[in-house]
């Protein structure tokens, strides 16, 4: 498919034409930003249609001698998030960044261009490549405004990303040299025939140089302080897609290279069930102890992605499925409530949770939006985050996992308690404050955003037809393997 | 030959330890440049084969080492480098800022 | 007692990197021992030369094989630098260094067209000799390096002005780019060079390789001009 190459390229000009344009011309910052991103959603649209059956493109026409492209349903879901969070967040940013526009928006595009890479890339050493474009990028903006704390959080965040390349280049290395190849497809082939325990040994490696980067729980330090002082609109992006990208990379490697037959065989599968809710249950509560709004939503990222991982790690269809759903609608929902507290920044310049008294009045639907994604978040009936927190506890149950599915619904109770906390805050009457005014182009693509939370939990068929088809191609890696050889 | 693979475990536990215990931030940093350059060296020695001639094909060689295997060099080099330059720029950032390169000194975050 | 805690620390720490070392021992004593096969790479040795044009296998396979991941890695040194540049205080800052003598200047003069030479000898050649794009850009690199050591960075700046250099590097990655677009407009695929009918002429002459020869130049002047930078803005920092 053509088209899947310019999913990468795409962002890659556009952020090379803004350091140009930041020399010369500095007035078509706006135009230019626009139109590539507008140009990049109907592309998108494009591919995540025609992505089933999955379709290969070779770069420079090499077959297996060179690097692979592949678009299939779980990556094309990827895209989906990408599309929806890409546009409201560009258009969001273009009056929310004052300072060094354009750098923020070369950053902003090259990591999506790492991302995308990510995605779609069928070899294990372009995955690794990739991860560090968007790393790289995801650096820069974390430290973006320059502050002490934002300096600091991005320094660990750095030592801790590096430490966990480390271990995923070792790994790497380390399967090339068994294998001889870097494609995935092949890799696979080749690990049949390589013992259990060598096979177990690597797969440590892989595991914890991604888990370091995803952030589950005992290496999660880095994660909130590196939020903590960067700009909003990058918050959206972390938590739903850079955090997100390591959980693909690790599915992607531990599903296709070793086989669903060698995950249940060595028991990952029960250890990333219990390492999930451990992560969960931890957050929950120190997401409970914290005052900055910032570092509440970064700890129940934290604890989101325990979900996720429950979901994905169950090792049934529905499990896959509901994982993958809760992906898209974390994406979604905690995208919302990052654009709601940008907001309040902007008119406040504060994100205590006891600053945002009395907002609740003053900004009626932005608050509404954030009391509606809130309640999704907790996983509350009429919401997005409802139909896929219970997939998640069916697909738990029905593997035979009761504590967990029983733990998830403790969790449940626990991040009501903390969100329930800041709803209050902000529907308490309080003296009168100075506020600035928030124009218009901050307040549409937060209701888009938020809004997209009610359409996903009343008609939740409309992304499930494309969800449904990811465990095809993830459970059983002959498919996958298949296509990938051209067959 | 089997000797340079105790080499390549020693330089990575070595570099581990040095960032997981040091104190200092250049420290630390020296620590990661020297994980970077045994992974370096371990990817050389996968591609390396006893008596091989160096890639280049100018006429015809018996053996030949592993031409991938230096090209993912050169890339993690590259990478490597990169991202050791923006550390420094850190390191450079936190020093002015606090004064001190100390990381038990550096608590502004905390929870 | 907070010496023990100390020492107890230590020992923790130390007892980690050990069991790290004996897991990393067992791994690769097994793995030695399993045959590796290795026909992706003799793929290249025996056919590389004829399908790419290149002789120097390791340029065929960075610019060729696997130009993706160059493209990727390009990617990589204009993000370091740009954040760089970003992170860096725009108040001018003067560079206290060590006075040199009239030695020390007298040979830079000398050198300078001796690098010069160097950086564009091993990008030329890159797929005829050991070398290419990545290494000559260094060396290239090297002139506003040594001009800001010996010098001062105002003198350095003034000879190569930061935004020539980059504007070098984001021009550098649209060619590439554009080179990549050129075998889809021929009707394969991106950043297709033997396969998209381009003439890969007689493997060891100067133009020969395809693309190869375009690519390294490319690569080279951006690497060249991101390295500069890099170096100019940890001075900068300083």
């Amino acid at each position: 498919m053509e088209l899947a190459v310019w999913v990468i390229i795409l962002p890659l000009l556009t952020g090379f034409l803004l350091g140009i344009s930041k020399l010369y011309f500095n007035k078509i910052l706006f135009p230019l930003v626009m139109s590539s991103a507008i140009i990049y959603l109907y592309l998108l649209i494009l591919v995540i249609q025609n992505s089933n059956p999955p379709k290969l493109y070779s770069i420079g026409n090499w077959g297996l001698l060179g690097i692979n492209l592949m678009v299939d349903p779980f990556s094309s879901m990827f895209l989906l998030i990408i599309a929806i969070l890409f546009i409201s967040v560009i258009v969001f940013s273009m009056k929310y960044i004052k300072m060094n526009k354009h750098k923020y928006f070369i950053f902003t595009y090259l990591m999506i261009a790492g991302i995308a890479g990510m995605v779609l890339t069928a070899d294990l050493f372009n995955l690794y490549v990739f991860l560090e474009v968007s790393s790289m990028s995801s650096y820069a903006l974390s430290a973006f405004k320059k502050t002490d704390k934002g300096i600091e959080g991005t320094f660990k965040y750095l030592i801790m990303s590096t430490f966990g390349s480390f271990f995923i280049l070792l790994a790497t290395i380390l399967t090339y040299y068994l294998t001889g190849t870097l494609n995935i497809a092949e890799v696979s082939l080749g690990f049949q025939d390589i013992p259990f325990m060598i096979k177990s040994m690597l797969m440590c490696l892989f595991v914890f140089g991604y888990v370091i980067k995803i952030g589950l729980v005992p290496m999660h330090a880095w994660l909130p302080d590196a939020y903590e002082d960067s700009p909003i609109p990058y918050n959206v992006f972390s938590s739903g897609l850079v955090m997100k990208s390591a959980i693909y990379a690790l599915i992607r490697v531990l599903y296709i290279i070793f086989g669903i037959e060698f995950l249940s065989e060595s028991g990952i599968l029960n250890i990333f069930v219990y390492w999930g809710v451990i992560t969960f249950i931890i957050s929950h509560f120190l997401a409970f102890q914290q005052s900055n709004l910032i570092r509440l939503l970064a700890y129940s990222s934290i604890a989101q992605i325990g979900y996720i991982i429950v979901g994905l790690f169950v090792g049934s269809e529905k499990g896959l499925i509901g994982g993958s759903f809760h992906i898209l609608n974390h994406a979604i929902m905690k995208g919302a409530l990052f654009l709601v507290v940008g907001i309040f920044y902007y008119s406040l310049k504060s994100v205590k949770i006891e600053d945002i008294k009395e907002m609740g009045y003053k900004y009626p639907i932005i608050s509404f939006i954030f009391v509606i994604n809130a309640l999704a978040i907790v996983g509350l009936p009429p919401f997005n985050g409802f139909m896929s927190k219970w997939l998640i506890v069916e697909a738990a149950l029905e593997s035979g996992f009761v504590y967990p599915a029983f733990f998830i619904l403790v969790g449940t109770f626990l991040s009501l308690t903390y969100y329930l906390k800041v709803i209050i805050k902000l529907y308490t009457k309080t003296e009168e404050k100075i506020i600035t005014k928030v124009p218009l182009a901050l307040k549409i693509p937060t209701i888009f955003v938020g809004s997209l939370c009610i359409v996903f939990g009343i008609v939740p068929s409309l992304p499930l037809s494309l969800i449904n088809n990811i465990p095809k191609f993830l459970l059983d890696n002959s498919e996958y393997v298949r296509i990938l050889l051209g067959g | 030959m089997e000797i340079l693979y105790f080499i390549v475990i020693f330089l990575f536990c070595l570099g581990i330890y040095t960032i997981i215990s040091q104190k200092n931030l250049i420290k630390i940093v020296i620590g990661f440049t020297i994980v970077e350059s045994s992974l370096i060296l371990l990817l050389i020695l996968v591609g390396y084969k006893p008596g091989g001639t160096a890639p280049i094909l100018d006429k015809v060689y018996q053996i030949v080492v592993d031409p991938i295997s230096q090209a993912l060099a050169l890339t993690s080099i590259v990478i490597g480098g990169s991202v050791t330059a923006v550390m420094l720029m850190l390191v450079i950032k936190i020093q002015k800022r606090y004064g001190t390169l100390n990381i038990d000194k550096i608590r502004k975050l905390h929870g | 007692m907070i010496r023990i805690n100390e020492m107890f620390k230590k020992l923790y720490k130390i007892s980690l990197v050990v069991l790290l070392a004996i897991f990393l021992l067992y791994v690769f004593n097994e793995i030695h021992d399993l045959a590796s096969k290795s026909y992706l790479s003799e793929h290249y040795i025996s056919k590389g030369v004829q399908e790419t044009g290149a002789i120097n296998l390791v340029t065929s396979v960075l610019y060729d094989y696997r130009s993706f991941d160059t493209l990727g890695e390009a990617t990589v040194i204009l993000t370091a630098s740009a954040i760089l540049a970003f992170l860096v205080p725009l108040r001018k800052v003067a560079m206290h260094g060590t006075k040199f003598l009239i030695i020390v200047h007298q040979t830079m003069i000398f050198i300078v067209p001796y690098l010069a030479v160097l950086g564009s000898y091993l990008i030329l050649f890159g797929h005829l000799n050991p070398g290419g794009g990545f290494v000559g850009g260094v060396v290239l690199a090297l002139i506003p390096i040594v001009m800001t050591i010996t010098y001062c960075i105002e003198f350095s700046e003034y000879k190569f002005k930061p935004n020539i250099k980059t504007l070098l590097e984001d021009l550098g990655s649209i060619c590439f780019i554009i080179l990549g677009l050129f075998g889809i407009v021929t009707g394969s695929n991106f950043l297709a060079s033997g396969q998209s009918n381009l003439g890969l002429g007689n493997p060891g002459e100067l133009i020969s390789g395809g693309l190869i020869l375009c690519l390294n130049i490319i690569i080279g002047i951006k690497v060249g001009a991101g390295m500069a930078k890099i170096f100019n803005s940890l001075i900068k920092g300083e």
